[in-house]
């Protein structure tokens, strides 16, 4: 051991070798993503104590080290229209601590064993850091709960989700939640973005970060060709899904209701609602009842309010811990977390974001396109949404089965993770197994996760 | 079954003393082998169970060991550091004798079971050396240019050598021939070519080459070879006919096979440990009666060639098993395993047949 670094480079070859005996060996593909294996099994060794007493071993790749990430409850409240919903009066924190308060309730998990909370937000002033950490507190987290808000736009919170999921895997900790919360009613408005330096005005790229959503949507759209009458059918068969969907009960299990304040608007009185639905979803709507509505964004455009996303507010909650301890707990596995990506797009084509993003996480994965189940995309945008199924060239029947965004409402940070819950529940429905969670980013970038049902 | 801790040391090999049957020897590595000593444990089996005898540490991991076929108190490690050393088990501390050669670690040694004044090394440098116990220096250096996790002397022949390496070939030298550009090769088989189209059979599907790990002659069939790795099967080959592919397939293991041996007691049944943490029992389908009930049978698993199959498996290990072999001496059967989970199982293979 005279020479550490030496020792250290060779520790890590040997390690490497190893390793790849394991990697090439595993079954590719599908197969292999479907194995249900303890991270306690082949693993172990490299997260044994003795290692980290050598200095030399310290150093090593930690992506070598890996265990199965399970999530054993997601749920979310129902998503409610900005402005007007059931949820027009209540506090993003407030719609957090009912998530919050349903997951411990519905999971059994012992809230004390929970030691970090990732909440997803947009909108909310200093990221919301503050009265989330109170909402914990109050749904009956202890005070050793350590919590955190992030802010990564439309895919704040997969995000949350898998930093949860990256810190066990690392040991960080043990078993922690990945969530949102957004009140655009509240909340909603251009306090969200500071103003442009002069410095980030006179830089082309960066100055572009700042156009508004419906503006480049409306750009792209034209640029790539998706007409309007395409955007409408898209967005029509959203709704006409989502319906159906609500009209059969789907949702039901993902829901947990909650009871707020709201103030009647045409009495101004306030009173106690139970809202158990998604309010958003209207009946009857079809390709020509969207075709009259007028473009919102340019005169000859295509977006209008029937084929984007709505404003809402909403939260929702994923709890997730390593498949050993899940076991160790008794918690009922629903799903696992495989792998996730993030990439970069051109700030005035952010909608294409999922179509760079989904490549990367099925190449990650060694899985086809053919074999995902089910496809969860963000509808920020029909014309999007689209392109990306498009450009992707998937079954436009297995996107988003349950309509999505543009039915029952993108509240921007909960987006990422209410698709978990909205996945994981139809995957198991349907008694299929591999889904693929996506949603394009503002100033240009798009995120993707892959989910396993169980 | 009886038990051995090799506490703070990760098995790495597990050799039966050929001179008496209560007698193990172990080389194991602390840190999992990745980074510093190593450790060779001679275990003597008791009525009281297993003790260690002696043991000797070095100043690197230790991936293998083989006992001297000439002195029952000397035997072989292969460490880290790329050196082979000759340890005495009746002197103290240090070994008798150090090699220093290879620029890579060793991973196999074995002495020739045929004219026991040699032995051989192989190494992730690329070669597999050639020794006497008596010169300083290698006799021979055979090039394999490629990661040689196992090499061997034919159990029936002084002069020849194989050896499987990361490029998924089987390798035979001749040492008997002149040493000239091929360097005593005689042939090499991809060890990844698939069987030959068989009547009724789908044609076998192209195989991706991996990394062979482990390899032994047959103790009876002096032609035949069997190889194992990291595409997890295990392969029979007759080397009369280099060209025609295995002539027996064994899936099974679900993750990569690290070593396999032949059993000294029975020409077709084979002795398995792999990353899946389990060993098996299996038998190639030679014998008579053992392949009566496969050929015709359709719904087997593609990949099975040649009648055999898995007797039984052992899965008390927790970690990865990484040696394996039989007991010469007595009732047939008895065997020993080790493994990272710093344990030594000694074992009666017939307990865990099905």
């Amino acid at each position: 051991m005279a020479n550490q670094t030496g020792s250290g480079q060779k520790a890590q070859e040997r390690l490497s070798q190893v390793t790849n005996h394991l990697s090439s060996s595993s079954k590719s593909g599908k197969q292999a993503l479907l194995e249900q294996h303890p991270d306690d099994h082949l693993h172990s060794a490299v997260l044994r104590p003795a290692w980290h007493l050598d200095p030399a071993v310290t150093s090593l790749r930690p992506e070598l080290i890996y265990c199965q990430i399970v999530v054993t409850c997601a749920l979310r409240t129902p998503i409610t229209k900005g402005g007007r919903g059931g949820f027009k009066d209540t506090q993003a924190a407030d719609l957090l601590h009912g998530a919050f308060t349903s997951l411990i309730q519905r999971s059994g998990i012992d809230p004390a064993l929970v030691e970090d909370i990732a909440v997803g937000a947009v909108l909310a002033p200093g990221g919301g850091a503050t009265e989330f950490r109170a909402a914990a507190l109050a749904a009956g987290f202890p005070v050793s709960t350590a919590v955190k808000s992030l802010n990564r736009q439309c895919s704040s919170g997969l995000q949350a989700c898998v930093d949860i999921a990256n810190a066990i895997r690392a040991g960080v900790i043990e078993v922690g939640i990945g969530a949102g919360a957004e009140s655009m009613s509240t909340q909603y408005g251009p306090q969200a973005v500071s103003e442009f330096s002069e410095l980030l005005e006179s830089h082309k790229s960066a100055a572009e970060c700042k156009v508004p959503m419906g503006v480049l949507s409306e750009k792209m759209a034209k640029e790539k060709g998706i007409s309007r009458a395409d955007q409408d059918k898209f967005a029509a068969s959203s709704f006409q899904k989502a319906v159906e969907a609500q009209k059969k009960g789907l949702f039901d299990e993902e829901i947990a209701p909650l009871k707020v304040k709201w103030t009647d608007p045409k009495t101004e009185k306030e009173q106690t609602i139970t809202v158990s639905k998604d309010d958003g979803v209207r009946e009857g709507i079809t390709p020509e009842s969207l075709s009259k509505i007028k473009a919102a964004f340019a005169k000859d455009g295509s977006i209008h309010a029937g084929n984007a996303s709505q404003i809402s507010d909403g939260a929702a909650a994923v709890l997730l811990m390593k498949r050993s301890t899940a076991q160790r707990l008794g918690q009922k596995i629903v799903g696992k977390f495989v792998q996730a990506s993030i990439v970069g797009v051109p700030p005035l084509l952010m909608g294409v974001g999922p179509a760079a993003a989904i490549p990367v996480v099925l190449q990650k994965t060694g899985l086809n396109k053919d074999e995902v189940d089910i496809w969860e995309i963000n509808e920020a945008f029909a014309s999007q949404c689209l392109y990306c199924i498009n450009d992707l060239g998937i079954d436009i029947k297995k996107v988003n089965p349950k309509g999505g965004a543009i039915a029952f409402g993108h509240p921007l940070g909960v987006t990422g993770a209410r698709q978990v819950s909205t996945l994981l529940t139809e995957l198991k429905r349907t008694n299929q197994r591999i889904g693929v969670t996506s949603m394009c980013i503002g100033t240009g970038m798009g995120m993707a996760a892959v989910w396993v049902a169980e | 079954m009886l038990e051995y801790r090799t506490q703070g040391y990760n098995g790495y090999s597990v050799k039966y003393s050929p001179f008496f049957d209560s007698r193990i020897a172990v080389a194991a590595s602390a840190n999992f082998g990745l980074v510093g000593n190593g450790r060779i444990y001679v275990l003597g089996l008791t009525p009281n169970g297993i003790v260690a005898e002696k043991w000797f540490d070095t100043q690197d991991s230790l991936f293998d060991t083989s006992w001297s076929e000439v002195h029952e108190n000397q035997l072989l490690t292969a460490g880290g550091d790329g050196s082979v050393k000759l340890f005495d088990i009746t002197l103290a501390d240090f070994p008798v004798q150090s090699w220093q050669e290879h620029a890579r670690e060793v991973f196999s040694v074995q002495w020739n079971l045929v004219a026991k004044d040699t032995f051989l090394s192989s190494s992730w440098d690329g070669t597999v050396k050639i020794w006497n116990p008596n010169a300083s220096a290698s006799l021979t250096t055979l090039p394999t240019h490629s990661c040689t996790y196992s090499a061997a002397f034919s159990p029936h022949n002084p002069s020849t050598v194989s050896c499987v390496s990361s490029d998924s070939h089987l390798r035979i030298f001749d040492l008997r021939t002149p040493a000239s550009a091929s360097n005593h090769l005689t042939f090499s088989i991809p060890i990844h070519t698939p069987p030959k189209p068989r009547m009724g059979v789908p044609a076998p599907v192209g195989i991706q080459p991996s990394e062979a790990l482990s390899h032994d002659w047959n103790k009876y069939r002096d032609t035949i070879v069997a190889t194992a790795g990291v595409d997890r099967l295990i392969r029979t080959f007759d080397i009369r006919a280099p060209n025609a592919g295995p002539i027996a397939v064994l899936p099974g293991h679900d993750y990569a096979v690290r070593r396999i041996t032949w059993s000294p007691h029975l020409s077709d049944i084979l002795l398995s440990a792999s990353y899946d943490m389990t060993c098996r029992v299996w038998t190639d389908g030679s014998a008579m009666g053992a392949g009566t009930m496969k050929q015709d049978n359709t719904l087997e698993d593609p990949m099975v060639l040649g009648g055999g199959r898995q007797m039984g498996s052992m899965g008390r290990h927790t970690e990865f098993v990484t040696g394996v072999d039989w007991c010469l001496f007595g009732a047939e059967g008895w065997c020993a395993s080790t493994g990272w989970d710093e344990r030594v199982l000694v074992w009666d293979c017939k307990a865990i047949m099905q």
